[in-house]
């Protein structure tokens, strides 16, 4: 559903300052017709305020923003067509579910019945048939979910913003909603931007991931990119369990780099965008899924000897956390189950090593 | 200790808290207002009350057209009163809920409580300079070559009054109750394409409806009920029913006829708190 030559969301060199403190740095971002964007980063990196800026609750204080080729600086919140669904997901509570869903077409001033029609085929249509004229403090956490949803579709919009809407529900109804939303997503064929500070929401919908921080776009990309080819530290401390390893080029080889560092030599792959020459400094990543965990020394390169400090048992995934002779912490996830094959123990040498093409190169002149 | 001992401690343990309150209510307003009644019903013989149970007060109070024109004066007044005050306040309410800076909205409801500082009495005479033949409303009109008018002693000097007593309450309350209005609730109308103005209506006086009911009450109450501005702004024409139950006590003694009159306020304002209350808290059924 993609069309990348239409950016029906544009930011051109867009700021915002509350005051003395910057929300956001200039940032430009398109947004293209019918895609899944998840903008996501910590609290306080500007993703709410992106989505505040496009809603019109917020005016930029530099820059354009533009929505299907209009210029939207000066239209007011309520002559724009970019519904949103609320963190508190703000449902009137003086109204039915019905009436709820029929407030938006109220203020188009659609009659009575066109509205009543529509309220209900929509809350139907997320599986809300029984509690149509249920008052609001009368429905579950995914229910109102569900209104908050219908009220702002009944429009029609070409684009729904949504504020971190599943972070007041329990894990199991987030799964549950997580898929209502992709399948909602994929039949209207419309755009959805999605704030969320949870790496597993925006990776398990989004069809590009916005990684925000300190009020400036750090990296847009698929979730698989952002994961395995993280461009900064940032991203990389962000997203994931990365190994973070400083140090500088001693010698450069065709396709490989060789970099020293304080816990010993590694090769990493040359990147195509970034060009280094000895001496300079240079920092990479390794996925702590990426590294493997022995007790003998495997005859490989890129190993370090380091000692067990602490693990942490998440379910099927455990992640071990080491320090090689020099003091530097390492992590590797391992699968639970291989895990009894090497039976930790703290008083004993371990070697933790990886292929070199799963180190990967982060770009220091970046922000982050 | 079983479930039920414990239950009756803790009940104790309240009541001893609540008790005095439980006292002085029936001391000094439950009893006074069974006296009331049973007051009602005495007679008046030589300009001394007899006690005995006679409809013969209600009979003569509830068939004289004078009570029922002061009743429906009294009861207009007080209506038009509150939705006047109601409309003044709103705006000002409104700009100190959200228009204002925290600090500015602090500063703004200490002023509020200032008014209540002075007897309500001593501003009623101080209206007396403004609203007289030669004050100073009447020299601004004369200015403008208008004028002069007569304020003082007609409806509008005794609506003033009511003004001062009621508009620094009613702003105070409106304020609390729009200040508790959810913010996202406003801005997810404008999101909806609700306007500015529309919002108003639509989000925020339902969100403070129970505020903005409860403040219209007290309005209506001390309106309904007051003395002061009728007698000294109002010139005590027309009568309003709490005139006429001074006037009734002064003349020949007649508590009993005063009785009456005034068990048909509180009748009223029984009626009029009630429905107010059981609206402002109504869940809205469509």
């Amino acid at each position: 559903m993609v069309n990348p030559d239409r950016p029906l969301v544009q930011f051109k060199n867009v700021v915002k300052r509350f005051g003395n403190f910057v929300a956001l740095k200039s940032t430009d971002l398109d947004i293209h017709e019918g895609e899944f964007v998840a903008l996501m980063g910590p609290s306080g990196c500007g993703k709410t305020t992106t989505l505040r800026l496009l809603a019109g609750l917020e005016k930029p204080s530099e820059g354009e923003i533009t929505l299907g080729g209009k210029l939207m600086n000066d239209v007011k919140a309520h002559e724009r067509e970019t519904p949103l669904v609320w963190q508190s997901l703000a449902l009137f509570p003086f109204m039915n579910a019905r009436e709820n869903v029929e407030f938006g077409l109220k203020m188009r001033g659609f009659n009575a019945d066109v509205r009543r029609e529509k309220a209900i085929d929509w809350l139907e249509r997320l599986g809300m048939e029984e509690f149509i004229e249920r008052d609001v403090s009368q429905l579950s956490g995914g229910q109102r979910q569900r209104v908050a949803l219908a009220r702002a579709l009944v429009t029609e919009p070409k684009i729904l913003l949504l504020d971190e809407p599943l972070s007041a529900l329990d894990a199991h109804l987030v799964i549950r909603m997580q898929g209502v939303l992709s399948k909602l997503q994929r039949e209207l064929g419309i755009t959805f931007v999605y704030v969320t500070h949870s790496q597993s929401e925006a990776f398990a919908m989004a069809d590009r991931v916005v990684i925000m921080g300190d009020g400036e776009v750090m990296q847009i990309g698929t979730a698989r990119e952002i994961y395995r080819t993280p461009k900064n530290r940032f991203v990389a401390e962000f997203v994931g369990r990365n190994n973070i390893i400083s140090g500088t080029v001693t010698s450069a080889h065709t396709d490989t780099l060789i970099v020293n560092t304080a816990c010993g030599d590694f090769t990493v792959s040359k990147p195509d965008d970034l060009v280094f020459k000895q001496n300079d400094p240079i920092t990479f990543s390794v996925s702590a899924d990426l590294v493997t965990i022995d007790v003998d020394r495997p005859e490989t390169d890129n190993v370090v000897q380091c000692n067990l400090i602490s693990e942490e048992f998440v379910g099927s995934v455990v992640t071990l956390f080491l320090e090689a002779a020099d003091g530097t912490e390492l992590k590797v996830q391992v699968q639970e189950k291989e895990l009894q094959k090497i039976n930790p123990k703290a008083d004993i040498p371990y070697y933790i090593s990886w292929p070199t093409l799963s180190a990967h190169v982060l770009d220091a002149n970046l922000p982050g | 200790m079983t479930q039920a001992n414990k239950k009756r401690r803790v009940d104790l343990y309240a009541l001893t808290w609540r008790l005095p309150i439980i006292v002085w209510q029936f001391l000094f307003f439950v009893g006074p207002l069974v006296f009331l009644i049973a007051m009602s019903f005495f007679v008046v013989k030589n300009y001394r009350m007899v006690e005995t149970f006679e409809l013969a007060s209600w009979e003569r109070i509830l068939s004289r057209d004078y009570f029922w024109s002061s009743y429906l004066y009294t009861f207009g007044m007080a209506t038009f009163a509150t939705v006047l005050a109601t409309m003044l306040a709103f705006p000002a309410s409104f700009a100190l809920a959200f228009k204002v800076s925290a600090n500015t909205r602090r500063w703004a409801m200490f002023f509020l409580i200032v008014p209540f500082f002075t007897s309500y009495l001593v501003k009623t005479f101080s209206w007396y300079v403004i609203l007289a033949k030669t004050g100073v409303v009447n020299s601004l009109f004369g200015y403008l070559g208008l004028g002069p008018y007569t304020l003082l002693n007609t409806w509008i000097g005794t609506m003033v009054g009511f003004m001062t007593l009621v508009l620094p309450l009613l702003v105070l309350l409106q304020t609390l109750s729009l200040s508790q209005v959810d913010k996202n609730l406003i801005e997810a109308a404008h999101n909806l394409g609700s306007g500015r103005f529309r919002t108003i209506f639509n989000v925020i006086v339902p969100s403070a409806k129970i505020g903005l009911i409860v403040g219209a009450l007290f309005c209506f109450i001390l309106s309904f009920g007051d003395f002061v501005s009728p007698y000294y702004l109002g010139g005590s024409t027309p009568q309003t029913l709490s005139i006429l139950i001074i006037d009734t006590t002064k003349s020949g003694n007649q508590w009993p006829r005063a009785a009456v009159v005034a068990i048909c306020m509180m009748v009223t304002l029984f009626v009029i708190a009630f429905t107010s209350i059981v609206f402002a808290y109504r869940k809205p059924k469509s």
